[in-house]
């Protein structure tokens, strides 16, 4: 791919680094990004995948913006209050880089609709803020093979994952889903949301960037994928830990005898 | 025979009043599995998202055989969602 003179200086330092180069900096420009959830994690992951020129980025949020969003969803703006989020990332992104091919999603992922839409990308970035649409978007990633790169935050802490079961590792061992983790979601209304619990704005951004960072890594195939680990940030205690995880043949979906053989368990 | 309990976030208010930094030293008895140990403190194994022993995950399904030895450290996060 040749780049015009506005890309060689936009992408600059990107092309600069080894890892990158001009043979990466294409590769994002050609790949294609679906973001679910435009809040707290969503922002920063829109903003860096936009400027980093992911050439394609879709996003799928049902939500409008409120003025209680401001604090932490930094995507958003004080002149987008009532806005659907969605068309208020695309304006937003639109001024950082026009390049990038936004995809405006105002609904909300379903079992209608999941398989079909993230058969269109690459990779699947979940920012999502409640655990079955985290299980939703993880089946479906599984069913279509496709890449997930999941974060979660509350209070003053974050959780990074990547999930890549239908590959192994470099010793051979299978990877694991969401599910080898965490088999079922908590019982309803026991596990607090950011609404009732709280989150500190700014470690919507420690997570989100680390999310776009592993994001950007697992589209150009360089470093250490994070899948087979996952990486837990503790504010208050100022902690990062990597542990490594491992697939569990009893997962009912990527496991020995999976009971999940489709989305229809899954509510519309 | 004594281990060190650690739980993280929410799952802290389960720990003994004594606790420091979120983090206790417990007597276990000898063969004492790791979640017959969260049970005694309280702590609801459905809000047991991460469980790893001396730094090690431990899978889900092999929690309830998993017996703790004399000086492990068991650190227990719950499930988080957020966005």
């Amino acid at each position: 791919m040749n780049f015009n003179e506005q890309q060689i200086q936009r992408y600059a330092r990107h092309i600069l680094l080894d890892h990158v180069g001009g043979t990466g900096q294409s590769k994002l420009l050609q790949a294609k990004v679906l973001v679910v959830g435009a809040g707290g994690l969503g922002s920063p992951v829109l903003l860096y995948l936009a400027a980093a020129g992911v050439g394609t980025i879709g996003v799928i949020d049902d939500d409008r913006v409120d003025l209680s969003n401001l604090q932490r969803q930094i995507v958003h703006s004080t002149d987008s209050v009532g806005m659907a989020k969605v068309e208020s990332a695309k304006k937003t992104i639109a001024a950082i880089n026009p390049e990038v091919n936004i995809v405006a999603l105002n609904e909300r992922i379903t079992v209608d609709n999941a398989l079909d839409l993230i058969g269109d990308y690459d990779l699947v970035a979940d920012g999502s803020d409640n655990f079955p649409t985290r299980f939703l978007v993880n089946d479906a990633c599984y069913f279509t093979q496709k890449t997930l790169v999941s974060a979660a935050i509350l209070r003053f802490d974050g959780q990074v994952y990547t999930f890549k079961p239908h590959q192994k590792d470099d010793h051979g061992n299978a990877l694991p889903c969401y599910r080898c983790l965490f088999p079922e979601a908590p019982p309803p209304g026991q596990i607090p949301s950011c609404a009732e619990a709280g989150v500190l704005g700014a470690l919507c951004g420690t997570i989100g960037s680390l999310q776009a960072t592993e994001i950007i890594k697992e589209l150009l195939g360089i470093g250490d994928s994070l899948a087979g680990s996952l990486m837990i940030y503790e504010g208050l205690s100022s902690e990062f830990r990597k542990i490594s995880v491992k697939a569990d043949p009893g997962c009912p979906l990527c496991g020995e005898n999976p009971s999940i053989i489709d989305l229809s368990g899954h509510g519309s | 025979m004594k281990i060190t309990l650690k739980l993280y976030a929410a799952l802290g208010k389960h720990l003994p009043d004594h606790a420091v930094r979120g983090e206790v030293e417990i007597d276990v008895d000898s063969g004492d599995t790791l979640e017959r140990v969260l049970v005694a403190h309280d702590v609801p194994l459905e809000h047991c998202h991460l469980v790893l022993v001396n730094g090690h995950y431990v899978a889900p399904s092999e929690r309830a055989g998993k017996v703790l030895e004399d000086g492990d450290a068991l650190a227990v996060w719950p499930p988080v969602a957020g966005g």
